[in-house]
């Protein structure tokens, strides 16, 4: 395996110096550019007290294009779906290799603070959401204190 | 695509095989060369062995082929010798060529980049340095700056596997998917003779630092007073995270920094649908989008996403050596205080000298057209050409799409009408004949678009 490229070094460097509040993200021993993960969920949404694992791979052609990023822990949301991915534009099409890892997670847990229910990746959530969306907020939380339980 | 996320949990594989798992749109669980997609492969072969003029028209154009081919390895070739880093081939201290912090699967176009540099439009390549601290003396550093290797040759060169062929997962596989089969063993053989090749430069450069520290210095060398000069007050770019001469590019719209390394790696996405509602709306009509609609945009800023990315360089005035400047190893900082401190061993950091010839540096956006803006399908002028054979790629996929469905159909309908009388085998062989019919006119509108691309190919080449 080829050398790990300087800026996955530092960014993960400065991930351990500088950590984002309610974010954790730990390499893995056997591979540097696999990271195990852990996102608080926002305090103002159904996911809080909420801590979700998740798991983030940096590509060999990072960070010239996104980061693999995936939910282990199961999540009620309608623009992440049963096996944990996750529809949100920077990890796709709006992509910049200005972003970093920080930055992905910090978007990703805005968007468990802003659900997008007209741009769903799990269909059944978001018709949930939309039909009724207290409900689905109720089960999101549900979800949240079943699953997301901190360790 | 399902099959991808499913695939992530094991972390222990090497880096290469698993961001293979990751990129293989969807290769299926079977991966990319499984069962399923073989057995679809002989659908579609079979289609062709159906219509033996067809075969023969390719015969004929076979020929043509394999010379084409052969203009092709000497483009490719030229373009890769355009990669090799040199230490003759020098501007203000840097190269004409990346050092090889990225993969050397480079696509920018090499004449156009080397000219920039040339004329100063663009920042050279410099040398990065991994490391930077302020506090290190000069001497320091001019000892860390000449231990630099010319090329980062084991990354840019590494031997693993290229990316999975792109087309594997489709189910037409044009005669070209095989070509590009025997071509990738071509091209490993090419790499590990550019590797040579940037190996044999790396050596002379080393041979040329070690003769000259014993006496003279080459004059070819950058004079420690011009390593000084650049790095004393190296800069990160912010996406490589190493450190340059502070005088790098400057993005257009937002005036953030990036290294020429990092910019040339910026391109545009691949052509796609006007819409981004891909996921959603994955129905039959889709896969026969109208072929044209497909667009291509240019790249968007990395720092503020504007569109038209793009860049200005204005180059440090008092440094002009290599090409159309004086030789790299007769510079010497006209400050005469800093040059004392070289020479009396000072072991603080010397204060930073003061800057000669400081410009003003540009404080506003310009636009994309702006005369002295470097925009990314400057360095690319071939995205055009590449939409152009997305699009035809899509016609193909959609035509062959379209035959497989109306050939269902017709099978459909042949089933519906199930009646015990002979008229039903009457319908059956009539129908069959009209299938073959059908595949016979897809398998020529294919070769049509083949043959369309070719000229398309070949004229673009002519014009270069």
């Amino acid at each position: 395996m080829a050398a790990l490229p300087k800026r996955i070094i530092k960014e993960t460097e400065r991930l351990v110096s500088d950590p984002v509040p309610g974010i954790t993200a730990i390499p893995s021993e056997e591979n540097l550019r696999y990271f195990e993960v852990t996102i608080e969920g926002p305090s103002s949404s159904p996911y809080a007290e909420g801590e979700f694992k998740l798991e983030l791979y940096l590509p060999d052609d990072y960070p010239m294009c996104a980061p693999k990023v995936r939910f282990l822990t199961r999540i009620y949301h309608p623009n992440i779906d049963k096996l944990g991915r996750i529809c949100l534009d920077v990890l796709k099409d709006n992509w910049s290799p200005a972003l970093q890892i920080r930055t992905v997670l910090l978007s990703i847990q805005a968007l468990l603070g802003a659900p997008n229910p007209d741009d769903p990746l799990a269909n059944d959530v978001a018709e949930d959401w939309k039909k009724d969306e207290k409900r689905a907020i109720e089960v999101a939380r549900e979800w949240t204190a079943k699953y997301a339980v901190k360790s | 695509m399902g099959n991808v996320p499913a695939k992530e949990s094991p972390p222990n594989s090497g880096g290469r095989s698993r961001s293979s798992t990751y990129s293989g749109s969807g290769g299926g669980p079977f991966g990319p060369n499984g069962s399923s997609s073989s057995a679809r492969r002989n659908t579609t072969s079979s289609a062709y062995h159906q219509s033996g003029g067809f075969l023969n028209g390719i015969a004929n154009a076979n020929d043509k082929r394999s010379k084409k081919t052969e203009e092709k390895d000497r483009l490719h070739r030229k373009h890769l010798l355009g990669l090799i880093v040199r230490y003759t081939e020098n501007v203000d201290g840097g190269y004409l060529a990346p050092f090889g912090t990225y993969k050397s699967n480079l696509d920018y176009n090499c004449d156009i980049v080397r000219g920039l540099i040339m004329k100063r439009r663009l920042a050279p390549f410099y040398t990065p340095l991994q490391d930077f601290d302020e506090s290190w003396t000069n001497e320091e550093l001019i000892v860390i700056l000449n231990q630099l290797p010319l090329h980062s040759i084991e990354t840019a060169y590494s031997n693993e596997e290229e990316e999975d062929d792109i087309d594997n997962h489709k189910i037409h596989k044009s005669t070209n998917f095989y070509r590009r089969q025997e071509q990738k063993a071509k091209l490993k053989e090419l790499m590990l003779q550019m590797k040579q090749i940037q190996k044999e430069e790396e050596n002379k450069y080393l041979e040329i630092k070690s003769s000259s520290s014993v006496g003279q210095r080459s004059v070819e060398l950058s004079s420690n007073d011009l390593l000084l000069r650049l790095y004393r007050n190296a800069t990160e770019c912010p996406i490589c995270f190493l450190y340059y001469p502070e005088n790098m590019n400057i993005s257009r719209c937002c005036l953030q920094p990036i290294c020429t390394e990092c910019f040339v790696q910026i391109k545009r996405l691949d052509a796609h649908p006007p819409h981004d509602e891909e996921h959603n709306s994955r129905t039959n009509n889709d896969s026969e989008d109208l072929p044209h609609t497909l667009i291509s945009e240019p790249a968007h800023c990395p720092y503020c996403a504007s569109s038209e990315f793009g860049v200005t360089y204005e180059p440090s005035l008092d440094i002009c050596t290599g090409f159309g400047g004086i030789k790299p190893g007769k510079f010497r900082s006209v400050d005469e205080s800093n040059d004392d401190a070289i020479a009396s061993s000072s072991t603080s950091p010397s204060p930073v000298s003061p800057r000669k010839a400081v410009k003003p540096r540009r404080k506003s956006s310009l636009a994309i057209n702006t005369p002295g803006v470097i925009s990314i399908d400057m360095i690319r002028p071939d995205w055009e050409a590449k939409l152009a054979s997305a699009r035809n790629k899509l016609a193909r996929k959609a035509a062959t799409a379209s035959a497989i469905h109306a050939s269902n159909l017709i099978m459909n309908a042949d089933e519906d009408s199930y009646s015990p009388s002979d008229s039903r085998r009457n319908v059956g062989s009539s129908a069959l004949s009209n299938v073959e019919q059908r595949m016979i006119e897809e398998a020529l509108r294919l070769s049509l678009l083949d043959e369309e691309e070719r000229r398309a190919k070949e004229r673009r080449e002519e014009r270069k």
